[in-house]
């Protein structure tokens, strides 16, 4: 190989706060395809902004084709060969796909008044025969698959001139058969001399797709591997890394009867994939079951279906014995359901309420808070000002808007809302994610407590340490099913790794039943505080 | 990639589908109706039948189409591109007087005309700042303008008329005066025109002769009124609307054409138009596609003011004089264009059709008051709106563009 396609030198990316790229060495070879692998938020999509110029990097310099650039928009970028494919498609849904490829470059006759259409039609036809493309230059965008619509973005980036590409997370949104199809493109593309890098937090699309692999971890490089000569367990290792110690008193109890039982659950989701595949699960009086996974793995769809509000397909959902499968959100929670939603901002709180209003959502139709169909406001202060002040909300005024506090606080008010409904079963989705260190500890801390006293608790997070260390009993999700239930304390985080990756252990678990006592007794000796498992949704909008 | 292109396949058909039986059912049921009419002229239908067929209803309703026609074009490309514009009924006010004041000054009407426009286009850009810019709300920035024009304008008459009605001035040539004038093309329009009423005269003779000489003969009979109905609608055709009304028009309705022809080549031919276009749907898309977004919105609103100003200048100068009491002599016509637009699905064609058949339903409910068919006047007044709710239902659902009304920053973080 000659000159490297991309040289990225000690890139460093800070953000006020956050070091998100911490002197980023990386080298793409010419005509390959290089996977840049880590988890959710470790700075993964940062790095590629850099190269693509949305971001100016704080240090470092930027090589393409031998030679060194700055960027200030991406249309340097793509003047310089570089084309990136967001994660988020950039078309325009009810124009067709050759529309959509040319826009802003069409080209033209009449002296430029009109458009070419039967040019552009003809090059969009030559470029995809090209590259063995089968895509309909007539379709609107409307009418194709989600895959189509990733193959007319390269299009377009290739259409630009584009001789890197940079595609972020691009197997996040398409089906498995979308995802081979996708890999194959890739590889025609570099046969043909483009070179290819793409973001992703899962390993074995790495390994299947890549030539190299280069693993983020907390914005530095932490090893760049051929793809032909390392291992899951080596990447995996990689990737997860050597974990600070986090202390989480876990005390013994005594588990009582079961709480919550789902049996059979099937959802799909809106894509018409299914997303939890009849999945089986019970938590018992003072348990916490934790999910584990990377993702997209049927998390978001599981959790919601338990909650109400997205309807299963198949399968029960019982709390102490009844059936709340066809119930309502409202009756999920006078049934005692408390509910930590992943996504605080857009399920959690209304950003433009205050903290007053938002402490009396889900309980704002019953006494004690309406009387008469009246709200009782003073009752509604109190009741808040007792969560911001039992809960260390700041600023400590519950007539702040929920939009006006920082995100840490904005989730302990949301936890302490649902906790304070004093529950039976709490359902608690991420419930740390985006949280500075000293609120994570207080939630984990009030999640025990709540343990203590008997509630059940499933917990669901990326966060791989912390189901570890708070968890009596684990499961891990892949691809909408427990690949396995494990004992948290026996269990390695390399292990853990490689079962989140969807390999199965070779003496399957039973899932859903046993570990009755064990790791109760013990608080697991290592574990951790930071480290994610990565997330297929956000892209880590850092 | 199956299941879910499949049904959305199937959803696009459908859509497309149910437009299409709208289309063919009122097709069906105006054929009856006009049959109907036909064999029995003495009825209602009959009545109907009859105005709907005369020149004068189809001019009046070109004439009645002209401003709101125009207007709806401008509010097509400012909506396209993602900037509502309800001020339409402002921009075709302030251009209304414009055009009339600038007339009586100079004397001159393509003056005034132009002048009409420049004052609608200004007020356009006002607007175009106040949202793009100033990002403000752009139903109430509308709105502004609105009421801004709708004070202004019969403000301006009253200081300089002394009341909210100017003076009249000279009103446009029809296209038969321009046309006919001319040396040549003249000559041979009139040789058309004559060639054309001797054809639909000579069907009609025919089909009488033939109905004369087969008279008696059963069969032969029926097959007979059906060729004479047939030769008459080719006579209506020919000459009623070819000769009657166009040849009579104004030549705003042939401006009217003209911009019509030109919007939808320029919206969907152009390079212009595809930004405009993608503005309205995904502007990110546009951006990244190196377009500049606000450049694009700003063209295709002060493009609503220039259109919108051709229709108010042209609606004064046709009647020859601003009339600013109340609602103003617009009265409306910038909110029903906006109906037309939506009506017409944002294409150019649509809205001039919709359009015209709401300007032919209102030409028809003025005829029919004026003769006695037996109905409340009140009840015939209400028609054209119950006409275009039903219509509306047929057509089903109008696609709004994405963006439309959303400010757009441009920016990468």
């Amino acid at each position: 190989m000659s000159q490297p396609a991309v040289e990225l030198r000690e890139i460093t990316k800070r953000f006020p706060g956050v070091v998100a790229n911490d002197e980023v060495d990386l080298t793409v070879e010419r005509g390959s395809v290089h996977a840049l692998l880590g988890e959710n938020g470790a700075g993964k999509t940062t790095l590629m902004n850099v190269l693509y110029g949305l971001y100016e990097p704080t240090d470092g310099t930027v090589v393409v084709d031998g030679r060194e650039r700055g960027f200030d928009s991406p249309r340097d970028a793509i003047d310089a060969g570089v084309g990136m494919i967001h994660q988020h498609f950039m078309l325009v849904d009810p124009m067709t796909v050759t529309e959509n490829i040319t826009l802003g470059n069409e080209p033209r006759r009449f002296g430029g008044l009109a458009v070419d259409r039967e040019r552009a039609r003809r090059e969009v036809v030559e470029l995809s025969e090209r590259y063995g493309f089968d895509v309909d230059p007539d379709a609107r965008i409307e009418d194709v698959s989600v895959g189509v619509q990733q193959r007319v973005e390269i299009l377009k980036a290739l259409y630009r001139g584009a001789d890197v590409l940079v595609l972020d997370e691009p197997t996040a949104v398409l089906t498995p058969q979308e995802v081979e199809d996708l890999f194959a493109v890739l590889a025609e593309l570099t046969d043909q001399g483009k070179t290819v890098v793409f973001i992703t937090h899962k390993l074995g699309e790495a390994m299947t797709a890549a030539d190299r692999i280069t693993v983020l971890r907390d914005g530095r490089n932490v090893g760049s591997v051929a793809a032909d000569e390392t291992t899951r367990e080596e990447l995996a290792e990689l990737m997860v890394g050597r974990e600070v110690l986090l202390d989480v008193e876990r005390p013994a109890t005594d588990f009582g009867d079961e709480v919550l039982d789902v049996a059979g659950l099937t959802v799909t989701d809106e894509r018409g994939v299914r997303a939890v595949d009849d999945l089986s699960l019970s938590v018992r009086e003072g348990e916490i079951f934790g999910v584990a996974g990377v993702d997209g793995n049927g998390q978001r769809e599981l959790v919601e279906a338990i909650t109400g509000l997205v309807r299963p397909d198949d399968g029960t959902i019982r709390l102490e014995g009844a059936d709340l499968t066809d119930r309502s959100r409202r009756e999920r929670i006078e049934a005692g359901m408390s509910y930590v939603p992943e996504d605080r901002q857009e399920q959690g709180l209304v950003m433009a309420f205050a903290l007053v209003e938002n402490a009396i959502l889900g309980s704002q139709h019953a006494p004690p808070f309406a009387r008469d169909g009246r709200l009782d406001w003073d009752r509604a202060g109190e009741h808040a000002d007792s969560v911001v002040s039992e809960y260390d909300v700041r600023p400590p005024d519950a007539r702040t808007e929920a939009g006006d506090l920082s995100g840490g606080n904005q989730q302990k008010f949301v936890v302490g809302r649902e906790l304070e409904r004093d529950p039976t079963l709490l359902v608690a989705a991420h419930p740390t994610r985006g949280v500075d260190v000293g609120s994570i500890e207080f939630i984990h801390e009030r999640l025990l407590e709540l343990r203590a006293q008997g509630v059940g608790i499933l917990l669901v997070s990326s966060k791989l340490a912390e189901v570890q260390a708070l968890s009596d009993r684990l499961a891990v999700i892949y691809e909408g099913e427990f690949v396995d239930v494990v004992d948290p304390a026996d269990t390695t985080e390399e292990e853990l790794g490689l079962l989140m990756a969807g390999e199965r252990p070779d003496t399957t678990g039973d899932p859903g039943t046993d570990t009755a006592e064990r790791g109760a007794t013990e608080p697991p000796e290592e574990s951790t505080g930071e480290t994610g498992t990565a997330d297929g949704s956000g892209g880590g909008g850092e | 990639m199956s299941t879910l292109e499949r049904v959305r396949r199937r959803g696009a058909d459908l859509d497309l589908g149910r437009r299409g039986q709208a289309a063919v059912a009122s097709g069906v049921a105006f054929a009856a109706f006009t049959a109907l009419g036909l064999l029995f002229p003495g009825t209602i239908a009959g009545t109907l039948v009859d105005v709907i067929f005369s020149a004068g209803t189809l001019s009046s309703a070109l004439r009645l189409s002209v401003p709101i026609v125009l207007a709806a074009l401008g509010g097509i490309f400012a909506e396209k591109s993602g900037v509502i514009n309800i001020g339409l009924e402002g921009l075709l006010i302030i251009s209304a007087f414009g055009a009339i004041y600038a007339t009586d000054l100079t004397g001159n009407l393509w003056v005034g005309f132009g002048a009409g426009v420049v004052a609608s286009t200004l007020l356009a850009a006002l607007f175009a700042v106040v949202c793009i810019e100033f990002r403000a709300d752009q139903i109430i920035a509308g709105l502004a303008v609105w009421l801004i024009a709708l004070g202004l304008a019969p403000f301006a008459s009253q200081v300089i008329y002394g009341a909210p009605n100017t003076t009249s001035v000279r009103t446009p040539p029809s296209a038969a005066d321009v046309v006919l004038g001319l040396p040549v093309v003249g000559d041979v329009l009139r040789v058309l025109v004559s060639a054309a009423t001797g054809f639909g005269a000579a069907v009609v003779t025919v089909a009488t002769g033939l109905r004369n000489a087969t008279g008696g003969v059963p069969l032969a009979g029926l097959l007979v009124e059906a060729v004479v109905t047939v030769a008459g609608a080719v006579h209506y055709v020919v000459v009623v609307v070819l000769v009657g009304a166009l040849v009579e028009a104004n030549v705003v309705v042939y401006l009217t054409f003209l911009m019509v022809a030109l919007s939808w080549y320029g919206l969907y031919r152009t390079q212009f138009g595809r930004w405009v276009r993608a503005s309205g749907e995904n502007p990110r898309a546009l951006d990244t596609a190196g377009v500049d977004v606000s450049r694009v919105r700003y063209a295709a609103v002060l493009l609503s003011g220039v259109l919108s100003g051709m229709g108010g200048s042209a609606l004064s100068l046709t009647l020859g004089q601003f009339t600013g009491n109340g609602p103003t002599m617009v009265n409306g016509k910038g909110f029903i264009a906006i109906v037309a637009y939506l009506f017409g699905n944002y294409n150019p064609v649509g809205a001039f059709l919709s359009t015209l058949l709401f300007a032919g339903l209102d030409a028809l409910q003025i005829v029919l008051q004026l003769r006695d068919v037996g109905v409340p006047n009140q009840l015939i007044r209400v028609t054209p709106f119950v006409m275009v709710i039903v219509v509306l239902a047929l057509v089903g659902r109008t696609r709004i563009p994405s963006a439309a009304g959303e400010h757009y920053e441009s920016g990468e973080e």
